[in-house]
């Protein structure tokens, strides 16, 4: 996964419930819920950011360092990756 | 810190009213359903079975303009058994020009929202309040949405929703769940002076009014094992996930439990013809949002003891109780 590269997949509905957000595939049989941090980091998965960027956004936002910003951002995205629900 | 949770739920969240139907016949039997804002005509070709038709949907019969008409041609070419077992074989089959047939060749038609006509034939046990083969109540449903669609476009005033709504106080509580969680139980359990019972298997809920969030609930005709007695239209108070236990007691939920099993119980909103699951399912998830984000739910988990059942109810609804004489 490369910089400016990470999309949402385009078979997906999500909304935001609370604090969490839920992810639907749109054949309606698979359903993934968000917890505030994936959220954080599904929400910019609008192939505007890259993840170094998504790192520095994730270090603003939570108490972190850049290291462990970094670790959970790659977790995430593989996470999200093989849900099918980034691309 | 940053540990991330994320579940995974494989379900299917599109619920299904019971099955579908049809005939046709003369203007002379054509029965009018007043469906919430909407109104459903439904023509048949059998005079038994129209009159059935008739009582059975008594309450909800209307004279106003239909905005669609559904001709329901009754066929009698099978038994019970034989329909029965077509039935647990049949898949529809739609040849994208606005026509379609079952595999079992038990039902078939054509449809035109233009001019807002559908057309099935198919066999009369389908349509028979008196046959336990009947698929009146996915009828209804389909015919409901079908005339939204056409009256107002997406997305609909009000979606049907899997539940046992109970008028109380003034105004409607909806009793939801999945399949045995004690909806028609709990109709059972409730007296006159507890509610009345609006309908235990489907209730109209209306999208939350922009201006105060309230929300309306109605009767439907789909109906359940109680008897409708007649149209209720009311604010609805609050929604209550069953769960049936060793106790009664109340309790709320995260707003993302809320949403899930809220959601699971709205009726497909798919109209005569529609294959595009994706609306369907926006359509219900934005339904689901508006409705958690505007009316308190919980989950009521009770028992068979009727007393604490409805002083559960009364401490939900923020109302003193009054004790039953027994």
């Amino acid at each position: 996964m490369t910089a400016k590269q990470i999309t949402k997949a385009k078979n997906i509905i999500s909304r935001r419930v609370g604090e969490e957000t839920v992810v639907i595939k749109d054949d309606g049989l698979s359903l993934y819920i968000l917890n505030k941090t994936a959220a954080f980091i599904w929400d910019m998965c609008d192939g505007q950011f890259d993840i170094d960027e998504m790192v520095v956004k994730i270090c603003e936002r939570f108490e972190v360092t850049p290291e462990e910003a970094s670790e959970d951002v790659k977790k995430i995205l593989k996470v999200l990756t093989k849900m099918g629900i980034i691309k | 810190m940053l540990q991330a949770e994320l579940r995974e739920e494989s379900r299917t969240l599109m619920r299904k009213p019971r099955e579908q139907e049809q005939k046709k016949l003369p203007e002379v039997n054509s029965i009018r359903l007043q469906i919430g804002d909407v109104c459903c005509a439904f023509q048949f070709n059998d005079d038994d079975v129209y009159n059935r038709l008739r009582e059975y949907y008594s309450v909800f019969l209307t004279d106003n303009e239909p905005d669609i008409i559904m001709e329901l041609e009754g066929l009698d070419r099978l038994n019970a058994e034989d329909l029965g077992k077509a039935i647990s074989r049949t898949k529809y089959i739609h040849d994208g020009k606005n026509n379609f047939e079952t595999s079992s060749k038990i039902m078939s038609g054509r449809y035109n929202l233009l001019s807002r006509f559908i057309k099935i034939t198919g066999e009369k046990k389908l349509v028979d309040p008196q046959s336990k083969l009947n698929h009146l109540n996915r009828m209804v449903s389909l015919a409901y949405y079908t005339a939204c669609k056409v009256k107002y476009g997406e997305p609909y005033p009000a979606m049907l929703v899997h539940g046992c709504g109970i008028l109380r106080n003034g105004h409607a509580l909806i009793f939801t769940g999945p399949s045995g969680a004690g909806k028609t139980t709990l109709a059972g359990l409730c007296g006159e002076q507890d509610g009345e019972v609006i309908n235990d298997e489907m209730v109209l809920v209306s999208r939350p009014d922009a201006a105060n969030k309230s929300v309306t609930v109605r009767s439907s005709p789909i109906l359940g094992t109680f008897p409708c007695q007649r149209r209720v239209t009311a604010p609805l108070h609050s929604i209550l996930l069953l769960k049936q236990g060793e106790k009664t007691s109340s309790r709320r939920l995260n707003k993302t439990e809320d949403y899930l099993r809220v959601m699971r119980q709205i009726i497909t909103p798919a109209y005569i013809g529609q294959m595009n699951k994706r609306a369907i399912i926006t359509l219900i998830a934005d339904f689901s949002v508006e409705i958690i984000s505007s009316i308190p739910v919980f989950e009521l988990e009770f028992n068979l003891d009727k007393e604490s059942l409805w002083k559960t109810v009364a401490e939900v609804e923020g109302t003193p109780h009054k004790e039953v004489k027994s």
